[in-house]
């Protein structure tokens, strides 16, 4: 009887798809699926790809609509139907339909059902967040204190599933803002995800792991690229190597965290250190924290910043107290942003792009229409933003201005 | 034995539970009538059977056995191959319980199959009991596969790589077919591929028990089915095993098999049983139970992590055969 009756895939908006999406996750529900199920079950009726990201247990899932499991890094379109897993929680679960300006009955019906689901079933199998130690609030604040003992710290970091004894290990502080410190594990080339190996533990695994790369073993280069680059203490800003700035050498540039790992909103990324440069690493997160922006029209510019790309732009945190008087080019562009609603993205886009060609095409205005508006926020200025002088001067101004903000 | 089943995959527990009211249950002599007219149909006419333009598909009539109907042949080629000289033959048997259905029953199966491996489709129409009790149906099948193996070269296929295959009642005339090919000395298919199919006309193993009342072809239909083909013959020592495969007394000199069945279907025992005898003969099987699946199971709930399973393992044994 194979196939004729008719098989299970989008279904048609009428009154008996909701009752079938029902019984669907519920069925589902009563046989205790995992969560790919139940993501799939959302994906193939609504027949669209599902996701569910919940950032707090670290979970991230998505299904095509024929399917397959395919996991995503790039973020949610926050115009896609979604649904919290609590009241009034943030969005976790979404169905990707593009220009869905209101979510259909059944889109509605699958999101609310499957997002029931799947509460149930991460309450059951990952705990009530935050579930591991490495969530633990008081073992993370002890290994970014750069005042607990040492032994102190090394006894937390292995709580978290840090391995202080192997050599090429790295661990980046985050700052995320409004929120708790976070430590992530530095992904190893090839190797597995922050997370992944959090149940290696032992002494003797690591030990066993550092006397094979002191007997010749090839390490990997990058982890021995980082080794050579860090001076013991891992502190930020302390490179002996008389190297570059942070970031700036290549192999700092993998190891980071995909966006899936990170905390939603503004995020600063501390770089990359052994277990006990991690208070460091932290005072690198904070200080990336305040280069951050929301994302408004008020404030716009990046909502992930790493202390790694920041270099010597890192210096004027230090100058720039949140909430002091502004420094005067501060004040001067909060007078031209007065003038003109466009005047703050027209100065960042020509602030954050290689070319007035590309600030140009960035804001959606014609060359020409862009010349006319930085004349006019020139004259507003009292200085220009066209030659490379200026344009760092506004860029600094721009900073600045971010950073008097807090 | 317990009489309670093994549980139904929690997915595709979940698309049955869905689609129950689309589904037969139980079905008996009075419904076959209803059934023919049922959604199926429908769903059949919107198969894009080119497969968005990867296959020429012809509708054939060619002869049937000697002194019977033409039957009607789906015959669907590769538009442009990949590789020259002939192609493989995959002979689709379609399901329907020996009742209901046509040609373009289940065949996007074996089409995708053979989108994947290059590979001609050529789907066989056969009279349908209760009309035309055994053995029209077998006859008819075994007609188009000679027609099949003596046009080969026409269909730009290979009659030296002929796969026989079909699910349900479409796999049991599938090993009957294998069986009257092996008897009548006729053309030689290098593979049969048997998804869950209806060997048994007895309908008493543990499973066909276990599974009374449950899932998508239980107990009841499964004697609606038999009872169509054979009359009053059905479960008598005298029936045939061109009708019912699992009566066969030799399965030696068989084409390597695939079989496949779910865990929690009235067919699951039958087929095991099958399996084990091939292996007994000395014969080259492959046999998959898949965990809580009920009858056909990959074609109701296509999506689900088992379904994609299986139909993988539909390909990867083709593949292997086919020696690519």
């Amino acid at each position: 009887m194979k196939e004729l009756a008719g098989r299970l895939t989008a279904l048609d908006p009428d009154a008996g798809a909701a009752v079938r999406v029902i019984a669907y996750f519920d069925t589902l529900a009563e046989s205790r699926a995992g969560l790919e199920a139940l993501v799939r079950g959302a994906a193939v009726l609504a027949g669209c790809p599902a996701r569910l990201v919940d950032v707090e247990r670290r979970v991230h899932v998505r299904v095509e609509p024929d399917g397959r499991r395919q996991d995503s890094d790039l973020p949610p379109d926050p115009d896609w139907p979604s649904a919290a897993l609590v009241p009034d929680g943030v969005p976790a679960l979404w169905l990707e339909r593009a220009g869905a300006a209101e979510p259909s009955v059944v889109d509605a019906v699958i999101l609310e059902r499957a997002a029931g689901a799947l509460r149930v079933v991460l309450d059951r199998t990952r705990g009530r967040a935050p579930l591991s130690p490495a969530d633990d609030p008081a073992l993370v604040e002890t290994v970014l204190d750069p005042t607990a003992a040492e032994g102190a710290r090394l006894h937390a970091a292995r709580r978290l599933g840090l391995d202080p004894d192997d050599p090429a290990g790295r661990a980046r502080a985050v700052a995320p803002f409004g929120g708790r410190p976070r430590i992530l594990r530095v992904r190893r080339e090839g190797g597995p995800a922050d997370g992944a190996p959090r149940g290696r533990r032992g002494g003797r695994l690591a030990e066993g792991t550092s006397r094979g790369r002191q007997d010749g073993r090839p390490d990997d280069g990058t982890s021995g690229d980082r080794r050579d680059g860090w001076s013991g203490d891992g502190t930020s800003g302390d490179r002996r190597d008389g190297g570059p700035g942070h970031g700036a050498s290549r192999d700092r540039w993998d190891g980071r965290p995909t966006e899936a790992e990170l905390p939603g909103g503004r995020v600063g990324v501390g770089p990359a250190v052994p277990v006990l440069g991690l208070p460091g690493s932290w005072d690198g997160a904070r200080t990336a924290l305040r280069f951050t922006a929301g994302g408004s029209p008020q404030d716009l510019g990046e909502r992930v910043v790493y202390a790694d790309d920041l270099g010597g732009i890192a210096l004027l945190a230090e100058l720039i107290a949140p909430g002091a008087e502004p420094p005067p080019d501060v004040r001067d562009v909060e007078r031209a942003a007065a003038d003109s609603p466009w005047m703050l993205a027209t100065l960042h886009a020509v602030a954050s792009t290689a070319s007035l060609r590309a600030a140009a095409t960035g804001i959606n205005v014609h060359h020409s229409t862009l010349q006319d508006r930085l004349t006019h926020a020139e004259a507003l200025l009292g200085w220009p933003v066209r030659t490379p002088r200026g344009r760092l001067r506004l860029h600094l101004a721009l900073t600045m201005r971010h950073l008097a903000r807090g | 034995m317990s009489m309670i089943p093994p549980p139904f995959d929690p997915e595709l527990a979940a698309a049955l539970e869905a689609l129950k009211d689309m589904l037969p249950q139980q079905l008996t002599m009075d419904d076959i009538a209803a059934m023919r007219q049922g959604p199926g149909i429908e769903m059949l006419a919107q198969l894009d059977l080119t497969m968005g333009g990867f296959f020429e598909v012809e509708d054939r009539l060619v002869p049937g056995p000697e002194g019977e109907p033409e039957i009607s042949l789906l015959i669907c080629r590769p538009a442009a191959p990949a590789t020259p000289g002939p192609l493989p033959v995959i002979y689709h048997v379609h399901g329907g319980g020996m009742v209901v259905g046509n040609n373009r029953v289940g065949v996007d199966a074996p089409l995708a199959w053979a989108r994947e491996l290059g590979a001609v489709v050529v789907s066989v129409e056969y009279r349908l009991a209760p009309e035309h009790p055994h053995p029209a149906p077998v006859e008819d099948v075994y007609a188009g596969l000679l027609w099949t193996a003596e046009h080969a070269d026409e269909l730009g296929g290979d009659p030296e790589r002929i796969v026989i295959a079909g699910a349900s009642a479409g796999g049991g005339l599938t090993a009957a077919l294998a069986l009257l090919t092996r008897d009548r000395k006729g053309p030689r298919p290098i593979g049969q591929v048997l998804l869950c199919p209806m060997l048994d006309d007895r309908n008493d193993t543990p499973s066909a028990h276990q599974m009374a009342g449950r899932g998508v072809w239980d107990r009841t239909a499964n004697e609606t089915g038999w009872t169509a083909l054979l009359g009053e013959l059905r479960g008598w020592p005298d029936v045939s095993e061109y009708a019912a495969p699992a009566r066969a007394k030799d399965l030696s000199g068989l084409p390597p098999a695939f079989l496949d069945v779910g865990s929690a279907e009235t067919f699951r025992d039958e087929v095991v049983s099958y399996a084990s005898r091939l292996w007994q003969a000395g014969g080259v099987a492959e046999l998959h139970v898949w965990p809580g699946g009920f009858h056909g199971f990959d074609g109701f709930a296509p999506q689900a992590a088992v379904s994609r399973d299986c139909r993988e393992a539909h390909v990867r044994w083709l593949r292997r055969l086919l020696g690519e």
